[in-house]
Parts: structure tokens; C-alpha cells; sequence
């Protein structure tokens, strides 16, 4: 449904994406990672048709991005990475305004979507908290009932409640068959609702793979503080785990999938005050793709 | 076209609209309510007085005392140029380039409509407020001047005035509309919009103060533009087609 082959798409800076080439199935969920700059809007503003690449295409349901994007505009939905809704507007004139330029003329999604997310539209969008102008953005994005989604960072905002609902709302749009890209820094959410995952860094692809392979390759980082730090030192060393001492006392020991259970019957062999799993970042992802240097 | 942009502009931006129609209609009822034909031959007197070039400079050029002719010099001389120039500029720059530099031009690009209909829509906007807003001044002259002085007015006359005035501020408003489309940066298409009419304004001034400086005035647009010989005789208003 989504297709890139050979873009690439430079700025002044130097900047910009180099050769990428990926397709989204029709009905896939494909989560977009990298950290900042890498060039995930990059590639979103392009296939949008925002900015025409260098070289190299890219298209959207067999339509070229750049010459028909109004046409593919008729079956997309888009959440910008950095919303800035028009000035002076109130939420639901934006949502009308939306639907007008459109032709949307049901308003029953749109009552729906409101609902789901518990938004009120009515009001200066000026005066809007972040998370509700990222509902707004949302709603706006799907009460067209688009094919296609494109979202960049659609979560970003949101409280864990509404970040659920949102993960709800996905997987109902991915059942009915709809074809989403979204891009994340967090990998939690991407491993909650897509199937497949593409890593971008530099502007450069540098895996694309199935969630779950990827999850299983992936090692936990237990945060521990052990009563007597030099004989815990000695005992996870001995038993082969990568682990950081951290200045205050506390380990980091990495464990990946098959070492956990050994993990647990090593640290029983001494004192364990203090136990957790320290979330997963993205970068904790490339440090086990790059190994520690990067 | 695109009808639901064009009443969503409309909504944004109808009020700068009326406030320059206010402003306007207040120095235009002014102006003819301080005109008095007796006191004519003294303000003659008085404005003769001036040195010749900063008269010129001010668009007070040949002195005639009918109402017709005292409004063109008075009214059209500078300031029906300069406030919908201030307008235009506000405009123009207000319905794209804006749009384009805060982001939220990408909400019109992810509608299914063309760029070139958002901005032909943008620009039919910016145009027609012109229109309106110079239809509404040009009742404005003619009633108030039909009760203060009734029969005074050569209303065919003001009638060509005001359109040669609309179409030398449709070529401002295009000119500041022009730069907004062309700059992302509300920054620069704001300093080319203003930059290049104010300029050449400025041009016009100067190159009718001093004899040396003519050619300033004849390579500005407003160079073109003359109220006062325009109500005389009908022929110059071709010009400001270009």
C-alpha cells in the first residue's frame, strides 16, 4: 500500500534520508523508530507530498506521491508530528472546517471518535492543553475513515489512560483492514500495536523487522542493588552478564531472553535489597544493535 | 475554488477588514466635511505657501477647488493609497505565508485539495476584500458628500477615480500576495511584501520633489497613478491595467 524505493531527500544542512526503501503491506501496522532528527517526518512529509525527494519515488496505493497527493489525500490520514492547528479557530469549527474542505458530510465518526477519546471540542484551540490538541489532531486524522494512516508520534501528549484508548482505536482501525505507518520513540507502544517495525538512524534504514522477532532479540536491563556490591560484582561476572555499575551503588545488569532464567538463579546467590526492570528505551534498543559504543 | 476555504479566510479575517473600512470612512467623512468652497481660495493661498517639492511629495499637486477635485487631492493623494497599502500588505502576507510558517498550512495540504486551488482561493480572497472594501468607501464619499453638500459631487468622475485607486491597490496587494506564496518565512515574504510597494511609494514621493528625481517616480507604479489629472480628463486610466 505504502511504497519507497530509492528516495532519498537531502536538506541545505546536509540532512535528510539516504536510499530508503521499505513497502507497508495493505492491512499492516508498521511502526517507524528512531531517535531525534534520523529522519522519520522526513520521510512522512514526503510521502504526503509536502516535499518532493531528490531522487527515487515513493507512492501510496499505486498513486505517486508527489504528482497525485490530493489524490491519495481522499484516502489518508495524517497526524503531524508537531501540530499547529490554524489561528484563532474553536476546536469543533476546526473539525467542521476539516470535514467542509473534505466533503466529509456524516458526522457519526466524528461523534464517535469524540467520545472514545473524551474530548470537548467546543472552545479556542488556543486555549487547548497539549494532550487535547493531540486529540483533536486524532480525531481529525481518522473521522474521514481513511484507507491509509500515516501518524508521526501520535501518542506524544497523551496520559496513559488515553494513550491505551489510542492503542484501542489502532488495533479496531487494523482489524477493519486499514494500512498504518506510525512513527514512536517508545518502543512499548510500538511493540503493543504493530506488527512489524523499520529503524531508521542517520537517515538510513538499519532494520526492518517483525516485532516479535525483534523483541525477542532484545535484553531486559534489570536496575539491582546488591547488599555487598564486590561479592555480587564477582558472582554476575563469573556467570558471563554485561552490567554497569552505576555510581550510587546500584547495577545494571543486561539479560537477554535465553539468559533469563540463569539471570534469576545467579542473583539468588546473594544479597538482593533492591530489584526492578528499567524501562526500554530506544536507544537501549541501538546500544544492543550497535553494542555498547554507540 | 474552494468554497469551504474560502469562508473559512473569510472568517479569519473579515475584521482587519472592517477596521480599515472604519478608519477610512472616518478620515473620508472627515476630509469632506472640512471642505468649504469659500474657504477654498485660502487654503489655496495657504498650500501655496509650501515650498513646491514637499507639496508635490504629498500628492497636493495642482489646486482646483470643485469637491470632486479637492477629494482626489486630499483623499486619494496619499491616503487612499497608504491605508490599503498597510492593508494588502497585513493581508497578503496573513494568508499564506503566515499558514506556511506556523504549520498550520499543512492542514489545508492533507485535504484533498490542490495547491494551486488553495491559493487561487487565497488570492480570490485577498482580491475581492479589496473590491468590497473600496465599493463600501466609494457609498461612503458619495453619501456623505450628497448630504453635507448635495449636488457637489461629480459621481462619475469619483467613480473613476475609485476604480483606477482599487486597481493600483490590487497590483500592491498582489505584490505582497506574491511574496507570500513565494517565501516559507513570514519573515521575508514581509519584508519583500512591504518592502518593494513602501519603496515604491518612497520613489514616488521624492521623484516628485525634485525635477532631478523624476525618473524615480516613472519606474514606481504609482508613477502612473494621478487623481487629480484623472478626474480632468478620462484617457490615463488604461495604464493601470498593466
Amino acid at each position: 500500500m505504502i511504497t519507497v524505493s530509492g528516495m532519498t531527500l537531502t536538506y541545505h544542512s546536509g540532512k535528510g534520508v539516504f536510499d530508503l526503501n521499505f513497502t507497508v503491506p495493505k492491512g499492516a501496522v508498521m511502526g517507524y523508530l528512531g531517535p531525534n532528527g534520523a529522519g522519520k517526518t522526513t520521510t512522512i512529509r514526503a510521502l504526503l507530498g509536502f516535499m518532493r525527494p531528490d531522487s527515487g519515488k515513493c507512492s501510496v496505493g499505486n498513486l505517486d506521491c508527489v504528482e497525485q497527493a490530493p489524490e491519495i489525500q481522499k484516502k489518508l490520514g495524517y497526524i503531524p508530528g508537531e501540530i499547529s492547528f490554524p489561528e484563532g479557530m474553536s476546536g469543533d469549527e476546526f473539525l467542521a472546517f476539516m470535514s467542509a474542505m473534505r466533503g466529509t458530510k456524516s458526522t457519526e465518526r466524528k461523534n464517535l471518535l469524540l467520545e472514545m477519546l473524551e474530548l470537548d471540542p467546543r472552545g479556542r484551540i488556543k486555549k487547548f492543553s497539549k494532550g487535547m490538541k493531540q486529540k483533536l489532531g486524532i480525531i481529525a486524522a481518522f473521522m474521514h475513515n481513511p484507507e491509509v494512516l500515516i501518524l508521526d508520534e501520535p501518542t506524544s501528549g497523551l496520559d496513559p489512560l488515553m494513550q491505551n484508548r489510542f492503542a484501542e482505536l489502532i488495533l479496531s482501525e487494523k482489524a477493519n483492514g486499514k494500512t498504518i505507518l506510525m512513527s514512536s520513540h517508545i518502543f512499548e507502544q510500538v511493540e503493543k500495536m504493530c506488527d512489524s517495525v523499520l529503524i531508521i538512524k542517520d537517515g538510513r534504514i538499519v532494520e526492518q523487522a517483525n516485532v516479535q522477532k525483534l523483541k525477542d532479540e532484545q535484553r531486559r536491563i534489570f536496575v539491582l542493588r546488591p547488599g555487598e556490591p564486590d561479592v555480587a560484582a564477582g558472582i554476575l561476572k563469573a556467570g558471563g552478564f554485561d552490567m554497569r555499575v552505576e555510581q550510587n551503588g546500584v547495577f545494571e545488569v543486561f539479560v537477554s531472553g535465553e539468559k533469563m532464567d540463569s539471570f534469576v538463579k545467579t542473583a539468588a546467590k546473594f544479597t538482593v535489597l533492591n530489584l526492578s526492570v528499567k524501562q526500554q528505551s530506544l536507544e537501549d534498543i541501538f546500544i544492543n544493535y550497535y553494542g555498547k559504543g554507540e | 475554488m474552494s468554497l469551504a476555504l474560502f469562508k473559512h479566510t473569510l472568517r479569519r479575517s473579515w475584521i482587519l477588514l472592517v477596521i480599515f473600512f472604519g478608519v477610512l470612512t472616518m478620515y473620508m467623512t472627515v476630509v469632506i466635511s472640512m471642505y468649504n468652497p469659500e474657504d477654498m481660495a485660502g487654503l489655496i493661498g495657504m498650500i501655496e505657501a509650501f515650498p513646491e517639492g514637499l507639496r508635490i511629495a504629498f500628492g497636493f499637486d495642482a489646486l482646483v477647488t470643485d469637491l470632486t477635485a479637492y477629494l482626489a487631492s486630499w483623499l486619494y493623494g496619499m491616503l487612499m493609497i497608504g491605508f490599503p497599502m498597510v492593508y494588502s500588505i497585513i493581508l497578503g502576507n496573513a494568508l499564506v505565508a503566515k499558514m506556511v510558517d506556523n504549520g498550520s498550512f499543512v492542514y489545508l495540504l492533507s485535504t484533498p485539495t490542490p495547491r494551486v486551488k488553495i491559493i487561487v482561493t487565497q488570492g480570490i480572497y485577498a482580491l475581492t476584500s479589496l473590491l468590497i472594501l473600496f465599493i463600501a468607501l466609494f457609498a461612503v464619499g458619495v453619501l456623505s458628500a450628497e448630504a453635507m453638500f448635495p449636488g457637489e459631487l461629480n459621481i462619475s468622475a469619483f467613480f473613476r477615480l475609485n476604480v483606477t485607486t482599487i486597481l493600483v491597490n490590487m497590483v500592491v496587494m498582489m505584490i505582497a500576495f506574491f511574496f507570500s506564496c513565494l517565501f516559507n518565512e513570514a519573515r521575508l515574504s514581509l519584508s519583500f511584501g512591504a518592502g518593494i510597494p513602501i519603496a515604491f511609494l518612497l520613489m514616488n514621493m521624492l521623484g516628485g520633489s525634485a525635477p532631478d528625481l523624476k525618473v524615480l517616480s516613472e519606474i514606481s507604479i504609482f508613477g502612473f497613478y494621478d487623481p487629480v489629472k484623472l478626474i480632468a480628463e478620462n484617457s490615463v486610466w488604461g495604464v493601470n491595467l498593466v
